[in-house]
């Protein structure tokens, strides 16, 4: 033991002779005891950094084949399944020139559908339609872009069936997890893009909202903004 | 490795002391990490708060943000109980704090059949009584008053169980007192009479075509973290029974009562005062020996004589179970969530494990839609009955109320000899379309009798009384999971045994008399006779009769034989107000009953849809150039309701990827060092 680890060091050579190892090992149970720690933590360390990794590459990964049924959706499948036992599909592209961003938005803004992309929030208007497009997203995946778009930012949206339309930022705000009156569909064209705040907590879960306001570029701006009052008695 | 050559070189420390250390450090380093990753969150956190984006305005449109901090408002109840008759005073006190110029507006629930007939407000030394008017006369006279900058307050009725109340121009650090008293019959049924003050509206499901949506859906405070419950409420019975009694309880509330003597007994609230999120309960019970049969109470007010009569059928003799077709209709709606779901679901299976064969049985849920469990209803065989049971524990709470669908598939209008057919409903009724929903259940309930189960802190009890009423069934109501057995248990009696039909009442001739409600409802097992009566003269007798079983029951009341009693008369005419009310829904002109209901209500001082109460302070306090806010007081939650599952939320918007990956990282790094240094320890 006591040579192997000399070879293993291989400087040790040059060390002064150390007293020979009188009662100097752990007992064997408390080696083994630590051997055990150490490969729990490892293993652990193991499936936690891979479960984050996995969490990552999936994102970046449904992107891809996402754009591929995109490309069905635009020739005229409506409900084109990005896998074939995905329970959600592509309703609209996103994308910001300025920034080089393009993202695919997914029907569904549950967590289901949000780990492959952003989600259009069900019940409310399609991207591209009058009303309030709703698109929920995570902040450290696919709307980790939404802390760089600044007021006056340009987004494109294409429609299933071809369409475009351009939409420019108009404010953005911090909200409540509870403020679903951002989610009311009076009042002019626009996107609401929720995710969630603030960007850098590591953990999920938290209450706060981080909502970008962009409205349709090609609409009269409405200017008296309309009063945005309570909706619980919409749902 | 220099570091434990040193250690080596200079101490001569055995090496396991040396490993020790090391591995102290490394933990250390590790730890340090962690920390500091924690610091730099919370840093970047802090900075992010800020300045969301660097170098730009954060815009904020318009919205509502937090529910105002001022006023405040407490409120402080008293009851007087007396027999059967229980008057009440709720005090709300709205105090200002602020340096503004406030009007206040807070939505609140009352008893169903509470007549509400006086209103008064004190600011400082001064009351002032307010005045009965027609609605929208009151609203002018308010808006005048809040214009000029007098104080002055209104109080409107939304539902028979909803109310507002607005009050104006609370001056800065200033406190204005509402005061509201009604008048209430108190349930007795089961051998058990009770007391319920409900004290706050659960937040209602409004389908389209409410037009006054607005007006019974106050906003809800947020479940926030270190956010107290808005409205403390302190409560206080002063209960004489009128006979010796055996039992006080209070359900849902710690409460400590103190024994005047065998009849009295004064109630209070154990923690001083309570959130206003779940209904208060009071139940008496009197000894065995002395559980009242009959009551009369009588009240001379001008020239009429007001009365109310209790009378209590004697137990049914004898069970004669027919065949019954039960269907089960459960509330599956995002209110429903949480507690309230719970307890249906155990109400529910309790009433399936009960079926025989010969029944034949069905389950219906609704939320935003409605299913059935079976297409028709099927023989409740052993299989069948389990099958129900799975499903039934199955379901999930959430989404809309659309209870029209349910009924729809409940009642189908049928009427059959062969069977008794019982729709069982289990649900918080809340809903905002109760009149659209009486009106469908007394279009197609045909044969069938609707029997209710209120469930949850703070179901709509007008909703679910008058559902059973319009159903000719009961309504029961559950408020906490413990209860499900008992309540389920009083229910399943009055399924089962024989009702009482066709009661009549006989008055005599001289005594003109006019009694609500004109027509006697089948009365169940344990339910007694009540009628308001108003009479003008209290002479001869009054001749009870009805059939159960095939059998006649008779009862004689002697008229001249009352015990007098005050606040007959509010009784009495809140009592016609409802079935001038109900009129309406069996075709009765809208115009004339408006008309009806307004002689009414100005000549008895009561507060009905039609009608408000107002009142005005004499000197302006407000000069022109202070503004006045307006403040509408949020409500709590009602307790075990579910806010998100109500109201929905933003969509969430982040992965644990990046706690994933940190921690993965320091559990490696970790465990590498842990193995590096036992080698090289050893």
């Amino acid at each position: 033991m006591r040579h192997e680890h000399e070879l293993c060091l291989g400087v040790e050579c040059a060390w002064p002779p150390v007293p020979p190892p009188v009662a100097r090992r752990p007992p064997r149970a408390q080696r083994r005891v630590r051997l055990a720690l150490a490969i729990a933590l490892l293993a652990l360390g193991g499936w936690q950094f891979g479960r984050g990794a996995w969490l990552q590459a999936k994102a970046w990964l449904a992107q891809v084949l996402i754009a591929q049924a995109w490309q069905r959706t635009l020739a005229g499948d409506a409900r084109a399944k990005p896998w074939p036992w995905a329970d959600t599909w592509p309703v609209a592209r996103l994308s910001v020139p300025s920034l080089g961003i393009e993202r695919y938005v997914l029907e569904g803004a549950d967590g289901a559908a949000l780990a492959f992309g952003p989600g259009h929030l069900r019940g409310t208007a399609l991207p591209g339609e009058q009303g309030n497009s709703v698109i929920g997203g995570h902040r450290d995946t696919h709307l980790a872009f939404l802390r760089r778009l600044a007021p006056g930012a340009q987004i494109v949206v294409e429609t299933r069936s071809g369409g475009r339309r351009r939409y420019a930022v108009r404010y953005t705000q911090v909200l409540d997890r509870y403020d679903i009156w951002a989610t009311r569909q009076e009042g002019p064209a626009r996107l609401t893009l929720v995710t969630c705040f603030p960007f850098d907590a590591l953990r999920a879960g938290g209450t706060q909202r981080y909502v970008v306001w962009a409205y349709a570029v090609d609409q009269p701006k409405n200017r008296g903004r309309e009063r945005a009052d309570r909706t619980s008695h919409l749902l | 490795m220099k570091y434990l050559q040193k250690k080596s070189l200079a101490g001569k420390i055995v090496l396991d002391l040396i490993v020790s250390v090391v591995l102290a450090a490394a933990m250390g380093i590790v730890a340090g990490v962690a920390l500091a990753g924690v610091t730099l969150l919370f840093a970047s956190q802090a900075e992010a708060a800020e300045a969301p984006l660097q170098g730009t305005l954060l815009l904020r449109p318009p919205g509502p943000g937090e529910p105002l901090s001022a006023p405040l408002l407490s409120t402080a109840v008293a009851f007087r109980v007396c027999g059967m008759v229980a008057r009440a005073r709720v005090v709300q006190t709205f105090r200002n704090s602020s340096a503004d110029w406030y009007e206040g507006v807070y939505v609140l629930p009352l008893p169903d059949d509470a007549a509400v007939d006086r209103l008064r407000v004190r600011v400082g030394e001064r009351t002032i009584e307010g005045e009965i008017q027609e609605r929208a006369l009151a609203q002018r006279t308010y808006d005048a008053a809040r214009r000029y900058g007098t104080r002055a307050a209104l109080m409107d009725q939304e539902r028979p169980n909803i109310f507002t109340t607005r009050v104006a121009n609370i001056g800065p650090q200033e406190t204005i007192v509402v005061e509201l008293e009604y008048q209430e019959a108190v349930r007795y049924v089961d051998g058990r009479f009770s007391l319920r003050f409900p004290m706050v509206i659960g937040p209602r499901y409004i389908p389209h075509g409410v037009a006054d949506a607005p007006r019974i859906t106050p906003a809800v405070l947020r479940p926030r973290e270190g956010r107290a419950p808005v409205n403390p409420v302190s409560i206080r019975v002063e209960l004489d029974a009128g006979m010796p009694l055996a039992q006080v309880s209070s359900p849902y509330h710690r409460v400590d009562v103190k024994v005047l003597d065998e009849a009295r007994r004064e109630i209070t609230l154990a923690e001083g005062s309570t959130p206003a999120n779940r209904d208060f309960v009071l139940h008496w019970v009197p000894r065995r020996e002395s559980a009242p049969r009959l009551a009369w109470f009588t009240e001379k007010k001008g020239e009429r004589y007001y009365a109310l009569l209790m009378l209590m059928p004697p137990a049914a003799a004898g069970e004669q179970r027919l065949p019954r077709e039960v269907v089960f209709v459960l509330d599956t709606s995002g209110s429903m969530a949480g507690a309230s779901i719970r307890q249906a679901r155990e109400a529910l299976e309790l009433a399936l494990a009960r079926l025989v064969p010969e029944d034949r049985f069905n389950v219906i849920e609704f939320n935003s839609t409605a299913q059935a469990l079976f297409p028709q209803a099927r023989e409740a065989s052993a299989v069948r009955v389990e099958r129900a049971i799975r499903w039934v524990r199955g379901l999930e709470a959430r989404g809309g109320t659309e209870m029209a669908q349910a009924l729809d598939l409940a009642l189908d209008g049928r009427d059959s000899d062969e069977r008794v057919r019982q729709v069982i409903f289990l649900t918080d009724g809340a809903i905002g379309n109760e009149e659209q929903l009486f009106r469908l259940m007394r279009e197609r309930l045909g044969g069938s009798r609707l029997f209710t189960i209120g469930i949850g802190s703070a179901p709509n009890s007008h909703f679910m009384r008058k559902a059973a009423e319009l159903g000719r069934g009961t309504f029961t109501y559950i408020g906490r999971v413990d209860e499900v057995g008992e309540k389920m248990a009083a229910l399943f009696a009055k399924l089962e045994a024989p009702v009482l039909k066709g009661v009549t009442l006989r008055w005599p001739e001289q005594a003109r008399v006019e009694a609500w409600p004109a027509r006697i409802p089948d009365l169940y097992a344990g339910e007694p006779l009540v009628v308001s009566a108003a009479l003008e003269r209290l002479e001869g007798e009054l001749r009870v009769s009805g059939v159960r079983a095939g059998r006649i029951w008779e009862a004689h009341v002697p008229l001249s034989a009352g015990e007098g009693s005050a606040g007959m008369g509010s009784l009495w005419a809140r009592a016609k107000v409802a079935a001038l009310m109900d009129s309406m829904r069996e075709g009765a002109p809208p115009e004339k009953v408006r008309g009806q209901v307004i002689a009414l209500a100005i000549a008895h001082r009561l507060m009905t849809k039609y009608t408000s109460f107002v009142a005005v302070d004499r000197t302006p306090a407000r000069s022109a150039d202070a503004q006045l806010k307006l403040a509408e007081l949020p409500t709590n939650l009602p307790e075990g309701w579910e806010y998100d599952k109500v109201f929905g939320e933003l969509p969430q918007g982040a992965t644990d990827s990046r706690f994933a990956l940190l921690t993965g990282l320091l559990c490696l790094l970790l465990g590498i060092s842990m193995l590096w240094f036992r080698r090289s320890a050893v």
